[in-house]
């Protein structure tokens, strides 16, 4: 078999049919490559989600329905963990950046199978349903809370 | 506006800086950038065998510039979006433009292959220019979406300005309303000789994902409670329905209007799916699809042109109706048949003997050359988009971002499914550009334009 045989592709091991299967391979090689990146998130997200103590329970949402004078977008969904603080502290589960917002303002808490709320000495007061509180206080689901001029609604 | 600006070159700067210590670089990107490089140039290496004397190689015969041009164009352009996306946004998925690159790579390829055979020597080079324009506006918008907010503030605003780009079509497409003439609503701008084509439905489709994500982020309290409460927000679901069935109506008839029902159908497709990634009820699925259901019924008794497509795939293969009206049907099966599993090779079959072999029929083109194996890796790599597309939506924390990828994902996946299952006689056959692969500009610039909001969405969220 000489060299023009297996460009031209004649037989089976020819130059261009090496090629044609190149083609087809490269193009599977680029499907398996990407499934393996995706792979590695998908790891990579399950080893946060795996760390201790950093396992995150979510035991309802809060809903933004009036974002006040924040930037906070409306309609943004928050979670509830079964201890969620509110207030301008970065360290806050819900980051109020508002100046009539106290650094630790309000606090829900998961007991006994419901959420409370309780304020944490604020300046300017926590409400529910426009009533301001004073003690711990339960919600349910479609409550409204408002954390200085910002409303949020109890979904699960 | 002068401080914003030293703001954005310090950002800038920042992110080259992090890019030249190779920290946050995007080495993935880079390195499955590496795969479609190497599928252009085995590609260009078997055309030019192919093309010339296939007897002998010699120095005669060794691969003429113009069948590298396209295929080294494309590989400068991936890499410069790349450094550009290094720049522009660091953290952003980075599979999203290696699958983009992969199957532009096909189309550039597949052009430039098809271009002599249908009589157009530059098609490959047209079609690299498309994609470099693509390539541009997808940096172009991940740059200027930084903020996503004023997408959403101006929701209406997109939604008019696509349904008034395609009302201009729709003047010239009602003079030719009753012939059975496939109708494309194609804007000419008159540019000398030459002239320049565009599709404002391609654009409509990114308007109406942004519309419906900005509308149904808003409502999706009321969309999904609407059934248990009574309070001060559950008011008819039709009410809140309203301005998005008014949108969704008028899209739809003026795509009737101008005759591109693939379109009709990808439209309503993409809607179906945010509205159910918006409010988690089948059952809003299911009415819109008996409404959807009704409508195609009434749609085939009306339209002479849709009652013939119909006709033309059940009867494409029976000599006794008349003659030829199946014949781009049957010889894109053909095309498929007689690609076998390996395909007859790039360059070696004659995928162009059916009509539209560069457009409507590339999948037959593709699948003539590189055979069922090709045709498998190519669906794979649409579902690879849509799984990352998805996986995005999945990670955002916003409901508008949410919906939006979803919408996006939507976009590819149906006009995937849709033309693919046109070509395979599965469906009857409407124009629909296959995403990154079919020759045309404005289809391979929107569809850029989504993969630089998807990028956008993937960065925001993570």
């Amino acid at each position: 078999m000489n060299l023009s045989d297996l460009i031209n592709g004649g037989g089976p091991f020819g130059f261009l049919f090496i090629l044609r299967i190149a083609l087809v391979v490269i193009l599977y090689l680029v499907i398996l490559q990407i499934v393996g990146v995706a792979r590695r998130d998908l790891r990579r997200a399950a080893a946060v989600a795996q760390i201790p103590g950093q396992a995150r329970q979510v035991v309802g949402h809060l809903i933004v329905i009036d974002s006040g004078t924040t930037k906070i977008p409306l309609n943004s969904r928050m979670d509830i963990e079964p201890i969620t603080t509110i207030g301008r502290a970065p360290t806050s589960s819900v980051v109020i950046d508002s100046g009539v917002v106290s650094t630790d303002h309000a606090r829900i808490t998961y007991r006994n199978r419901s959420l409370w709320v309780e304020d944490l000495g604020s300046h300017n007061g926590t409400y529910i349903n426009g009533r301001k509180i004073t003690g711990p206080t339960a919600v349910k689901p479609d409550d409204i809370l408002q954390v200085g001029d910002v409303r949020f609604k109890f979904t699960v | 506006m002068a401080s914003r600006r030293t703001i954005d070159l310090g950002r800038a700067r920042r992110n080259f800086g992090a890019l030249m210590d190779g920290h946050r670089y995007r080495w993935t990107e880079l390195w499955l950038l590496l795969l479609p490089a190497a599928f252009m140039t085995i590609s260009v290496l078997e055309l030019s065998i192919v093309h010339t004397q296939p007897q002998i190689i010699n120095r005669q015969t060794l691969p003429p510039l113009e069948a590298f041009g396209p295929a080294l164009g494309l590989m400068a352009a991936l890499i410069v979006a790349h450094l550009a996306l290094n720049i522009f946004a660091p953290d952003a998925d980075q599979t999203l433009l290696p699958i983009a690159g992969t199957l532009a790579s096909i189309g550039v390829i597949m052009a430039t292959r098809l271009g002599p055979d249908v009589g157009q020597n530059d098609l490959g080079f047209k079609q690299l220019l498309f994609v470099v324009v693509g390539l541009v506006i997808c940096v172009v918008t991940v740059r200027l979406t930084r903020s996503l907010g004023w997408l959403r503030n101006y929701k209406y605003t997109w939604a008019v300005v696509g349904l008034g780009l395609v009302a201009v079509t729709l003047v010239s497409a009602i003079r030719s309303f009753n012939t059975n003439a496939p109708n494309r609503d194609v804007l000419s701008i008159g540019f000398g000789t030459g002239g320049l084509t565009f599709q404002p439905s391609e654009l409509l489709k990114i308007c109406l994902v942004i519309f419906f994500a900005g509308y149904l982020s808003e409502n999706q309290e009321m969309l999904a409670l609407a059934r248990f409460k009574v309070g001060p927000f559950a008011l008819p679901p039709l009410k809140h329905l309203g301005p998005l069935l008014v949108m969704l109506g008028v899209a739809l008839l003026m795509i009737i209007g101008v005759r591109e029902l693939g379109l009709a159908l990808l439209i309503f497709g993409l809607f179906l799916s945010m509205l159910y990634v918006a409010s988690n009820r089948p059952m809003y699925v299911v009415t819109s699809l008996i409404l959807f259901a009704i409508g195609a019924i009434a749609a085939f008794g009306i339209f002479s042109y849709a009652r013939a497509r119909l006709d033309i795939m059940g009867s494409a293969f029976d000599p006794a109706v008349e003659p030829n009206q199946g014949y781009q049907i049957v010889q894109g099966l053909i095309s498929f048949a007689s690609g076998g599993v390996f395909g007859s090779g790039l360059g070696l079959g004659s995928p162009t003997i059916t009509p539209a072999a560069t457009t409507d029929y590339i999948a037959a083109s593709f699948g003539e050359e590189f055979g069922f194996a090709g045709v498998l890796a190519l669906i794979g790599l649409f579902l690879l988009l849509v799984y990352r597309g998805l996986s995005i939506a999945a990670q955002a924390r916003d409901p508008f971002n949410k919906l939006m990828a979803v919408g996006l994902t939507a976009v590819f996946a149906l006009q995937t499914l849709v033309i693919l299952a046109g070509n395979l006689k599965v469906m009857p056959l409407t124009g629909v550009p296959l995403p990154f692969v079919a020759y045309g500009g404005s289809s391979v610039i929107a569809n850029f334009i989504i993969i630089g909001l998807l990028l956008r969405l993937s960065e925001s969220d993570t």
